[in-house]
């Protein structure tokens, strides 16, 4: 199992009964607390199995080393520290055909944090976009 | 024929520079941007009393071509799927009896809040003045849409290929017997379309989608796939495609007001109104079809509720935005109560009532006490040994003649239903955050279950004047109630909801329920 504390069981999770109980009522967390992890929910399918395998476990594993990927049944649970970001460029490599942000969106079923794209890249952050951080435009060729 | 002199002009000059095959999506998004309009006279059914700003993004850089194709592409993987290989392997019979009942509620109120959502985010495309945040507001529009057809076709696919159809069919039809319709009508419609249009947008957007449509729409797949159901998750995790970018909407339209001087005076307590609003219903309401609709438990609700709703949606949408002065929502105390133990109170208030639903529900077997009670401690005590009472009374068995109603009679346990919320609750045998309050207003009695929705009803009580079951029907007998409410199977006599999904059990019918004699009272008149 993971030790790390982005992993779907980490933390209280790992906690039963009345362990679970004790720090779930405890003062502390009866407000909530600011986080800078980010939560991507992909829909397993053809492709998405291919980016997660192979790009954002495999060639990019070392872009974020907080990355923690859960397979959930019907889908795959990604959270992460900062940002988690795909270039669909390369996922078209990958895959041998055209593939854009808008396929990729195709299967990206959930996102907790701010998600854009701008030309090929998906990105989810944990930067305010639109309030600390300017969303960006595509830059004229 | 010979081609005009123009024609030919255009043809050599084409001939020369080509014009361009292929334009990127966002290259078309930018040079789109060129274009503006003039809102300044904007007509809007519910003003607002925030100000958007004009200048505000739409995060995708979504225009209609793409999002055509992507939506058809969506639509072509979750039909066919449905059509061809789920419908080969005979899916719809390989779900769990208890699990394909809690899909008739799952699917048929989520059809409701997408339904509604679609004038909600219409009400937002009016009140928005920034071009790319109404091209936002429309592509939630169309998205709604589409979502609305996929949750109705759901029913329609286990009615037709599945197990015990009633209640996937028109379930519709019992809205005015059934006690949870009335509530999911508050948070699912009420909540989404009327009011201020910003406050609408942070229940729908903000809290009901970025929070609530995680464990509604994502987590509840999970529970699908561990008991045997294929088809939601084919289903709604292609909705939740569409989602993120409500999500992203929801926090745009907290962007396109965080610098208007009326936020800091309003968005805290618009945002603890919203997220009080949706929690009081999708809280229990979930964690009672997951855990007591269900047969293999994924995990308990408390967990999920913990990690999507408080520590995901809490720190990373809320948390995050607290250094421009939103607050963690004052009601969270409460609501975590409520996620540790209002579940368990609606189920068994649910299965008292469970003539007036349209859905079967199923008493916990012994094997399912033990997990109840090493998750939630104390849960024997408080439950277990009343669904043990029941069982031995013979709540399940037609021939009894005993409804578990009959039980919180008896023992001097009046079951109210709070006024804002419609949410059922028993004061006297609860331990969620509920404690009975009343007050009068127009010669009218209104009980309240939490200072939170007492308090949203005292800035406007006019809003919230809907009748509850009990005294809608107040002293008619409950079979003629169920009968005049549609609540019968097409056989004219059986129930469509039942208080077990045992194949070989007998099914109660009307006449069963007749011989009981049970009269609606409505419980404030004793007051």
């Amino acid at each position: 199992m993971s030790k790390s504390s982005n992993a779907y069981g980490a933390g209280i999770m790992a906690k039963t009964g009345k362990a679970f109980a004790d720090e779930y009522f405890a003062e502390e967390n009866q407000t909530v607390h600011e986080s800078h992890e980010v939560v991507l929910v992909l829909k397993k399918s053809d492709e998405i199995n291919s980016v997660v395998n192979e790009i954002l476990l495999g060639d990019r594993k070392d872009d974020n080393q907080t990355l923690i990927v859960e397979d959930r049944a019907g889908y795959w649970w990604l959270k992460a520290t900062g940002k988690i970001e795909i270039d669909c460029a390369e996922v078209s490599e990958l895959l041998g055909k055209q593939y854009s942000v808008y396929d990729l969106l195709v299967d990206v079923s959930s996102t907790i944090g701010r998600a854009y794209t701008l030309g090929d890249t998906f990105t989810i952050t944990s930067e305010l976009m639109g309030l600390d951080v300017k969303l960006k435009d595509l830059e004229k060729a | 024929m010979a081609i005009s002199t123009a024609t030919k002009a255009a043809t050599d000059a084409l001939a020369v520079n080509r014009a361009p095959v292929s334009v990127g999506a966002q290259e078309v998004h930018r040079w789109l941007q060129s274009f503006t309009w003039d809102f300044d006279k904007n007509r809007t059914k519910y003003s607002t009393k925030y100000k958007m700003a004009n200048d505000t993004k739409e995060q995708f850089k979504l225009i209609a071509k793409e999002y055509a194709r992507m939506e058809s592409v969506k639509d072509e993987r979750q039909f066919g799927s449905l059509q061809d290989v789920l419908t080969r392997v005979d899916a719809a019979n390989r779900v769990h009896p208890k699990w394909n009942e809690s899909m008739k509620v799952i699917s048929n109120f989520l059809e409701v809040g997408e339904y509604n959502a679609i004038a909600a985010t219409g009400m937002l495309w009016d009140s928005a003045t920034a071009p790319e945040q109404k091209n936002g507001y429309l592509g939630q529009v169309m998205d709604e849409i589409r979502h609305t057809n996929q949750c109705g076709y759901i029913n329609y696919y286990f009615a037709k290929q599945g197990q015990d159809a009633a209640g996937h069919n028109d379930a519709r039809r019992t809205r005015a017997i059934g006690p949870l319709w009335k509530g999911m009508k508050r948070v699912f419609s009420d909540g989404f379309i009327s009011g201020d249009a910003v406050e609408c947008s942070i229940n729908l957007q903000l809290v009901g989608e970025a929070c609530f449509t995680n464990p509604l729409i994502v987590a509840v797949t999970e529970w699908a796939s561990a008991n045997g159901d294929e088809m939601t998750p084919t289903v709604f995790l292609s909705i939740e495609t569409d989602e993120l970018r409500h999500m992203a909407n929801g926090y745009q339209t907290v962007v396109s007001i965080a610098n208007d001087e009326a936020a800091s005076k309003y968005l805290n307590t618009d945002l603890n109104n919203a997220f009080w609003t949706q929690q009081k219903y999708f809280t229990p309401v979930l964690g009672m079809m997951f855990e007591y609709g269900s047969h293999f438990k994924v995990e308990p609700w408390v967990k999920t509720w913990n990690r999507w709703v408080y520590e995901d949606w809490g720190g990373i949408w809320i948390g995050r935005l607290g250094k421009y002065g939103v607050e963690s929502p004052a009601s969270l105390r409460d609501a975590k109560k409520d996620a540790y133990w209002a579940h368990h109170d609606l189920f068994m208030i649910a299965y008292a009532l469970w003539p007036t639903g349209f859905f079967r529900l199923t008493l916990p077997t012994a094997e399912e006490a033990e997990w109840y009670e090493a998750n939630y401690p104390g849960w024997y005590d408080m439950y277990g040994k009343v669904y043990e009472e029941w069982r031995a009374r013979g709540c399940e068995d037609p021939d009894s003649g005993f409804l578990p109603l009959q039980w919180f009679i008896e023992n001097n346990h009046p079951i109210y239903i709070d006024r804002v919320s419609q949410v059922p609750f028993c004061p006297s045998y609860s331990k969620g955050a509920s404690t009975l309050r009343v007050l009068e207003f127009n010669g009218k009695k209104h009980s309240f279950s939490d200072q939170w929705g007492e308090r949203m009803w005292l800035t406007e009580p006019e809003r919230y004047e809907c009748q509850n079951i009990f005294e809608q029907y107040e002293g008619r007998e409950l079979s003629e109630v169920i009968a005049e409410g549609h609540g019968l199977r097409s056989d004219g006599k059986t129930l469509i909801s039942q208080p077990h999904t045992n194949k070989d059990g007998r099914l109660w019918t009307i006449d069963d329920i007749k011989k009981i004699g049970c009269v609606f009272s409505d419980p404030l008149k004793a007051l």
